[in-house]
């Protein structure tokens, strides 16, 4: 187990910047998670941890030690990754040990290390098989195996679950967390499947155009995100937004809201919006802000009832999204599936702002901080 | 959000010096450049240098400019040979891809036995120009091969001569290329018809098309790439073609039957004539680069777009 | 493709063509057996039988007599031991120049499509030109260089040369069959601490027998069947095959012996027929390698 530390790491090809100085800092035991859209530079960062590529400028350290520009295989690092590259003439046991026989680590105690490994992840009846014999699943955990086999300092996960198919690919998370709480190892793990993110991390970091925009615990970057980015990005389905004009009412500021009827939303933070009254902002509301009518929550101080109408109705079973037209934006609300509507219908909605966050309409920088 | 505080001195030193396994790849790709460079480029200039020069047996480099030019095209034989090339081209490549195109369609109708008549459809392919050439000399000798046959079997006036006739020997040519190459063009436009999407051509008959018309209009038109690419193989074995003219005329009659390719080996090494020998090899590579540069730049540039 | 003949019940009309179908099939069939069929009927009869017989006259009895000639006693130019002496200069040129170059093209492959660094592309583009100009611009550079290694007019000399110039095609095999690994078995492989040679050895040659075999067949049957540089390049001693059959064909003492030159054309033929016949799968393979994509 050891640390990372990721130093103002910059990469170019050329004139293009892949990634513009990265600072990240991971204890001993903790599960980190680049995520981002494609091209967000999150695979690149992947391949230089590991020193697969060479970075332009910055440091690596792995352990307090600088490797920089050490060779792959002298940073005792292990990589799980998408396409699962197992050796395809080589057995599932042969697999497992090659990392351990290319360290010249002797027979005996590669067969111990094969056997445990195997029991850990359930495999053992898979060691004499070629990898093209084994199902999709099966192939991901030879693939987790052969990355336990050398007890590495640093797990790197490369989108690991994306070739699964939606089932395995849950029940597969679940193994990971459960195996990184037993071992407590060091991961980074890269994904742009955002629920991957929040079910997994420890600590998120939400990549895009080789920056940084948010390092932080699930829980904070979906609470209290960094800025409109990473609002839209972590969260299914995505926040709100609204946009609004601020009007003030009572020397307080308020959120301007037009839906059947004209009204306007308290949010918990006024202050930082006085600045900004008689502008047009973007008020972020995730969609479980927005429901039916809750008894417990009446008269609540953020919370306010309005008639919607109903454009189209999408159940899932616990819930069921409504959506509908508010300031000229699509907006989606998520109500109990007992409570009627259909397209058509004006229905009321309870608007639950105590969470809200408000963005510059322009430059998608965060307000209320 | 990070800070990104300046990082005075942290940049860690990039180690100076040899890394073998950066260079590995480098390295072991060495031999290969250098055979590249020296015998492809490097000959390919010295042919070039060689074919602005005045060298006779042995080359010199006292340059003349384009005289060795001047006379390659003012030579009789350079002349018949780039229009044996011309008529000999023409009709090979248009006949292979017709017998191939044809073949394979006929071949494509599930028939029976389909692994036994494509093998003897191919295996001219596996054997020597040489051999073929011999062959057909045999076939096509007017006083014991095809036209003997055919008067003895009491055809008595049948006449077939083109061997030793100057006007049609180059057709003898034709004749044993096709038989050697048209089975090639052939596997290629299978290979390309098992290619095609299977749904496609269920589209095609649900919307009506019968057999022929989904041939014509629907799959003949998507295996266009494979068409080129047997056009610029096909085009290339033509303007290579050496060994067949050897077996099967040598030549003759007198040099009736030439080829550039013959021309320029008669030139450089019995004739002594370098240095026209090495204009005739530039004016080949010149009508091979023409047909193949497009065609790579066309292929990789659609690799790339792939990607 | 398999889907094409609808299936509706069969008319006559459809018969009709359906045996017309076979009836073609089966003529050009017979235009592409016919000179091998010939080749073999001739080199089986005696001189008497090839003067007044036709082409599809069968011998009287088999005879080898001719094949015997051929191989041991024809004169090729000005000697006359038949064409045996070069058919085994055939195989030492042939044996060595596969080897060579289908290692180097495995090695060339491998670093142009798992270990790509700038330039690389480009080189093979350069490499890849080289495997379609016409010899002719080369050769007499070629003769010169010869020479002054010292290995004009030998096997050996037509050894480097066929590697010289195989090597653009082998290359262009073996890269384009490891295109399709995937990359990240490399980098699998690098972490694991395997160096260059290692998963070149370990992981990525296990992988690459039928790519192997097609190259191997592929260059076979070219180096046999080359005439070009075995002319230009060899001496009397180090004629491969191909030069010495068509010396025979073209020898001019003693009248033409048709059946002697047809046993040694099928002898010359054979070793690539042999290929053809067994792995025939593979030389289809070669041959479309490169022409078609996918």
């Amino acid at each position: 187990m050891a640390n990372l530390t990721i130093d103002n790491v910059k990469k170019s090809y050329g004139k293009t910047e892949i990634l513009k100085g990265i600072n990240i800092a991971i204890e001993a035991g903790e599960f980190l998670i680049l995520v981002g859209p494609s091209g967000c530079g999150k695979s690149t960062l992947m391949n230089s941890i590991a020193g697969l590529e060479d970075v332009t400028e910055g440091r690596i350290l792995i352990a307090d030690k600088d490797v920089t520009y050490t060779s792959p295989k002298d940073r005792d690092i292990a990589m799980v990754f998408q396409s699962y590259a197992l050796y395809p003439n080589m057995t599932v046991a042969q697999n497992i040990s090659f990392g351990l026989e290319m360290r010249k680590v002797p027979k005996e105690e590669r067969d111990v290390e094969i056997q445990r490994v195997a029991e850990l992840l359930q495999i053992s009846h898979l060691l004499d098989r070629k990898p093209a014999q084994l199902s999709g699943g099966q192939r991901q955990r030879v693939a987790m195996g052969r990355a336990l086999a050398r007890r590495p300092q640093l797990y790197l996960f490369d989108e690991p679950l994306s070739n699964l198919d939606a089932k395995l690919r849950v029940e597969m998370r679940t193994e990971i967390k459960k195996l990184h709480k037993k071992l407590g190892t060091t991961i980074v793990y890269v994904t742009h499947d955002q629920i991957e993110a929040m079910t997994l991390a420890d600590r998120i970091a939400v990549m895009k155009d080789g920056e940084v925009q948010q390092l932080g615990t699930p829980q904070e970057i979906y609470d209290n995100p960094a800025n409109l980015f990473v609002a839209g990005f972590m969260g299914s389905p995505a926040m709100n937004f609204i946009p609004s004009k601020i009007v003030e009412q009572n020397g307080v500021p308020m959120l301007e809201l037009n839906a059947s009827e004209t009204t306007a939303l308290p949010f918990p933070n006024p202050d930082s919006l006085k600045a900004y009254v008689g502008e047009t902002v973007l008020l972020g509301l995730r969609p479980e802000m927005i429901t039916e009518p809750q008894p417990h929550k009446e008269g609540q101080a953020f919370v306010v009832t309005t008639g919607v109408e109903v454009e189209v109705t999408e159940p899932m079973g616990a819930d069921t999204m409504i959506l509908t037209r508010i300031n000229d934006a699509e907006i989606n609300c998520r109500s109990n599936p007992a409570y009627p509507a259909k397209p058509g219908d004006v229905i009321n909605m309870m608007f639950d702002t105590s969470k809200a966050v408000v963005f510059d309409a322009k430059s998608g920088r965060r307000l209320d901080v | 959000m990070n800070t990104n505080t300046p990082h005075s001195g942290s940049k860690s030193a990039r180690p100076s010096g040899f890394s073998l396994t950066d260079w590995m790849p480098k390295i072991v790709l060495a031999p290969t450049m250098v055979i590249a460079i020296v015998c492809i480029y490097g000959y390919m200039i010295w042919t070039a240098v060689l074919s602005f020069t005045n060298s006779r047996m042995l080359p010199s480099y006292k340059f003349v400019g384009w005289e060795q030019y001047e006379r390659l095209f003012n030579n009789d034989r350079w002349m018949v040979a780039l229009t044996n090339l011309g008529i000999f081209g023409s009709l090979f490549i248009l006949i292979c891809l017709f017998l191939g195109v044809m073949l394979a369609i006929f071949l494509d109708q599930k028939i029976r036995a389909e692994g036994v008549i494509r093998t003897i459809y191919l295996y001219p392919m596996a054997i020597s120009f040489i051999v073929t050439g011999t062959a057909w000399k045999w076939l096509l000798n007017p006083t014991n091969g095809i036209q003997k046959l055919m008067i003895d079997m009491g055809f008595v006036n049948f006449k077939f001569d083109w061997l030793i006739n100057p006007h049609m020997v180059v057709y003898c040519l034709v004749i044993a290329a096709v038989w050697q190459a048209s089975g090639f063009v052939m596997a290629l436009f299978l290979a390309g018809l098992r290619g095609v999407d299977g749904d496609l051509i269920k589209a095609a008959h649900l919307d009506g098309a019968s057999t022929f018309t989904t041939y014509r209009r629907i799959i003949l038109p998507s295996l266009k790439p494979v068409f080129f690419s047997a056009l610029v193989i096909l085009a290339h074995i033509a303007i290579k073609s050496f060994d067949l003219v050897q077996a099967l005329t040598n030549g003759g009659p007198g040099y009736a039957s030439d080829l550039p390719a013959n021309f320029m080996y008669t030139y450089t090494f019995s004739r002594s004539q370098i240095g026209m020998g090495s204009a005739s090899a530039m004016v080949m590579l010149g009508c091979i680069l023409a047909i193949l540069v497009p065609y790579l730049y066309s292929e990789l540039r659609g690799e790339r777009s792939e990607k | 493709m398999k889907n094409n003949v609808v299936g509706r019940k069969t008319s006559g009309v459809d018969k009709a063509l359906r045996i017309a179908l076979y009836a073609t099939l089966i003529l050009v069939a017979g235009f592409y057996l016919m000179p091998l069929v010939v080749m073999l009927i001739t080199s089986m009869k005696d001189a008497e039988e090839v003067r007044n017989g036709t082409l599809l006259s069968l011998p009287s009895y088999i005879h080898f007599d001719s094949w015997e000639k051929a191989w041991s006693s024809a004169c090729t130019g000005s000697s006359c031991h038949g064409i045996s002496p070069y058919f085994m200069n055939s195989f030492k040129i042939v044996i060595p120049a596969v080897a060579i170059s289908t290692i180097l093209g495995a090695i060339n492959g491998y670093v142009i499509s798992l270990w790509r660094f700038r330039g690389s592309n480009l080189f093979f583009a350069a490499l890849l030109l080289g495997c379609f100009i016409p010899f002719q611009v080369v050769l007499l550079p070629m003769a010169r260089t010869l020479g002054w290694l010292g290995i004009a007019s030998s096997t050996t000399g037509l050894v480097f040369v066929h590697v010289v110039y195989g090597v653009a095609f082998t290359t262009l095999f073996f890269r384009n069959f490891y295109q399709s690994i995937p990359g990240e078995l490399i980098k699998a492989a690098r972490l694991d601490g395997a160096g260059f040679f290692t998963i070149f050895y370990r992981i990525i040659l296990p992988v690459s027998t039928p790519i192997i075999v097609v190259t191997v067949i592929w260059q076979f049957t070219q180096i046999w069947n080359d005439f070009l540089f075995g002319v230009a390049f060899s001496g009397f001693e180090s004629q491969p095959v191909t030069v010495a059959l068509n010396n025979l064909v073209n020898t001019s003492f003693g009248g033409k012996e048709y059946n002697v030159d047809m046993a040694a054309a099928v002898i010359a033929a054979l070793p690539t027929l042999i290929v053809y016949v067994f792995a025939g799968k593979y030389f289809v393979r070669g041959l479309t390698a490169g022409a078609v994509k996918g």
